[in-house]
């Protein structure tokens, strides 16, 4: 087979992979072969799928011909140059996969909130940021992390907390923020915004304590998220 | 137990290491949930890299056998 020819193989054996994923709705346009994302998960499958072959491979040669050249070869590739594609791959997928809003929702605690984002009807303002795509993807990991890398950092602790914290059973109902939600995460988006700006409901006499965060924004803003109780007994 | 096995030894724990990382890989990326992404990187991570560290010391212990090191 000519290497174009591989090539061309590979591609249409990964595409199918990439396209799995894909959101259903609007029609993607002319020429779509999938986001970063979805390729890196197809790839990561494929080089995991190839890794496993290698390792068979590599413990085969192992058992016939002990180590030899081409023993030590397999093993190289097998255990010491492919895994650390995959363990690349699966990191890159795994990061980017934990912070949706359906892995937010796959802990069951979170369950009436990620339903009342998905209601259409709901006022809530975490449901009117998602019906209306105010925040585009991750909806909950944007509104629930600091801006930045030490944000991005602090969410991952906080999250490997709240895995903990599930897996134990060590939390109590209702489900609470640990902390005031401060303000500084919804300026992020509004505060540059004129319509943020030249509200009547914001007065230039009050902006400076919604930028210090002296008066929360959720105050008059609110409810957030549905009550806990109001949510289980739909 | 002679010279000569203890390296294949080394080789084959670290092969049944690999596969294992590399199954925790393949579930992750097929299926993400925040609980098999956490046992990926605290588990799955760490068994590469002793599987890493098996082979770099079988393959020392090998060239040391046949006194090229």
């Amino acid at each position: 087979m000519r290497p174009w020819a591989a090539v061309a193989a590979v591609i249409s054996l990964l595409r199918p992979v990439a396209l799995w994923a894909a959101e259903e709705g609007v029609p993607p346009p002319h020429g779509w072969i999938g986001t970063t994302s979805e390729w890196i998960r197809g790839f990561g499958i494929a080089f995991a799928l190839l890794n496993l072959f290698l390792l068979w491979m590599a413990w085969r040669s192992l058992a016939r011909t002990g180590i030899t050249p081409i023993t030590r070869g397999w093993l190289l590739v097998a255990i010491g140059l492919v895994p650390l594609m995959v363990a690349f791959l699966s990191f890159a997928h795994g990061l980017e996969s934990s912070a949706t809003v359906s892995a937010c929702g796959s802990c069951h605690v979170m369950t009436p909130f990620v339903q009342d984002l998905h209601n259409v009807k709901s006022d809530t303002l975490a449901a009117t940021h998602f019906k209306n795509r105010y925040i585009r993807e991750n909806q909950c990991y944007t509104c629930h992390s600091d801006y930045g890398l030490a944000g991005t950092f602090k969410a991952k602790f906080e999250g490997l907390g709240h895995v903990w914290r599930y897996t134990t059973g060590l939390y109590e109902l209702p489900i609470k923020i640990n902390q005031p939600y401060p303000n500084l995460r919804c300026l992020e988006c509004h505060g540059e915004s004129q319509k943020f700006l030249n509200s009547e409901g914001h007065p230039k006499e009050d902006m400076r304590s919604l930028m210090d965060g002296s008066v929360s924004c959720i105050t008059c803003h609110g409810p957030v998220h549905p009550e806990q109780k109001k949510a289980a007994m739909r | 137990m002679s010279e000569r096995r203890i390296p294949r030894r080394g080789f084959q724990i670290a092969i049944v290491l690999t596969l294992l990382f590399n199954l925790l890989a393949l579930l992750v990326m097929i299926h993400t949930t925040p609980i098999l992404f956490t046992l990926f990187m605290f588990v799955g991570q760490p068994l590469f890299v002793l599987a890493l560290a098996l082979l770099v010391g079988a393959v020392v212990a090998d060239l040391r056998e046949k006194q090229l090191l």
